[in-house]
């Protein structure tokens, strides 16, 4: 059994994430093969690497899928690299697969504000890190917006489409995390419950 | 005084930056009528966001005056201001409009 599916759902008033499973391989080997995840790092090739790379996970990382209440997934987050020590993590590996379903859903911002609370509230880390292709610049507006810190620049830390590309590194802290960034996930959260003007 | 036609050209600029990364049958339309985010729109989070730190540093640009499109007053508006185009640029000059 994978070590994943020990992990708790964490559910949100739009979407949940529940632990990714060997089942997923083919869905999300699909989305990040697509136009949308063509700034991350390669991943797996086929269906069945995708499905060793899934039940592979150690048990210190929480990986999710990001789905719909009803059920449908839309895109996957995880939390690794968790330092019990230091009491710092890395969210990443995030991913709207199915664009069409999360239009007008306030997906990534729930998906975000469930990931920080496992990370700051259950978890009691202290600090979330982590890097951005620097021409991912809708996710670095992302990142910036939502109250991260820009520490510095890997240079020509990735090799995307066989072109060296800088990564843009990112940090958060818990006093960050709760001064800017959950008033921020929250609104938009809110935004998607205000009713929407007729149609002109 | 903010003008409204100056604000929809900035509210399109922003959906220009938008496109420009999006796949071509993904491209939002630019026209007053386009919805943005909630029930039948466009957007995701992701992709509003996009909108909102542009729409904003343009407007802080033009105006030289700072805006939230997140904060309280936006979230308690009677109709969101991410209705469509039109409530958007609206709403962006009732907010330059005070103080």
């Amino acid at each position: 059994m994978s070590k994943q599916l020990e992990k708790p759902t964490l559910v949100g008033q739009f979407i949940n994430l529940r632990p990714l499973t060997a089942d997923d391989a083919e869905l999300t080997l699909l989305w990040r093969q697509g136009p949308r995840a063509s700034l991350l790092n390669r991943g797996a090739q086929t269906a069945e690497d995708q499905r060793r790379w899934i039940v592979r996970r150690p048990a210190n990382e929480y990986n999710f899928i990001i789905e719909t209440k009803q059920h449908r997934p839309i895109g996957m987050l995880s939390l690794s690299g968790i330092d019990t020590v230091n009491c710092v993590a890395e969210p990443g590996r995030f991913l709207i697969g199915d664009e069409p379903a999360s239009a007008g859903l306030p997906a990534a911002a729930e998906a975000m504000k469930l990931l920080y609370e496992l990370a700051f509230d259950t978890l009691k880390l202290r600090r979330v890190w982590g890097f951005v292709a620097s021409k991912n610049r809708r996710m670095i507006k992302w990142q910036t917006y939502l109250g991260m810190t820009q520490e510095g620049c890997l240079r020509q830390h990735l090799l995307i489409d066989d072109h060296p590309q800088d990564a843009v590194v990112f940090g958060l802290l818990d006093s960050e995390y709760r001064s800017v960034t959950l008033p921020r996930l929250k609104s938009l959260i809110a935004a998607a419950r205000l009713p929407v003007a007729p149609s002109t | 005084m903010a003008n409204k036609d100056t604000i929809i050209e900035i509210i399109y600029r922003a959906l220009r930056n938008l496109n420009e990364e999006l796949e071509d049958e993904k491209r939002i339309a630019l026209s007053p009528e386009t919805k943005l985010f909630g029930p039948n729109a466009t957007l995701d989070s992701l992709s509003l966001v996009s909108v909102i730190v542009d729409v904003e540093t343009a407007v802080s640009d033009e105006y030289g005056r700072n805006i939230s499109l997140t904060d309280d007053t936006a979230m308690t508006q009677a109709v969101s201001p991410f209705s469509d185009v039109t409530t958007l640029a609206d709403y962006i000059v009732r907010q330059l409009g005070q103080g």
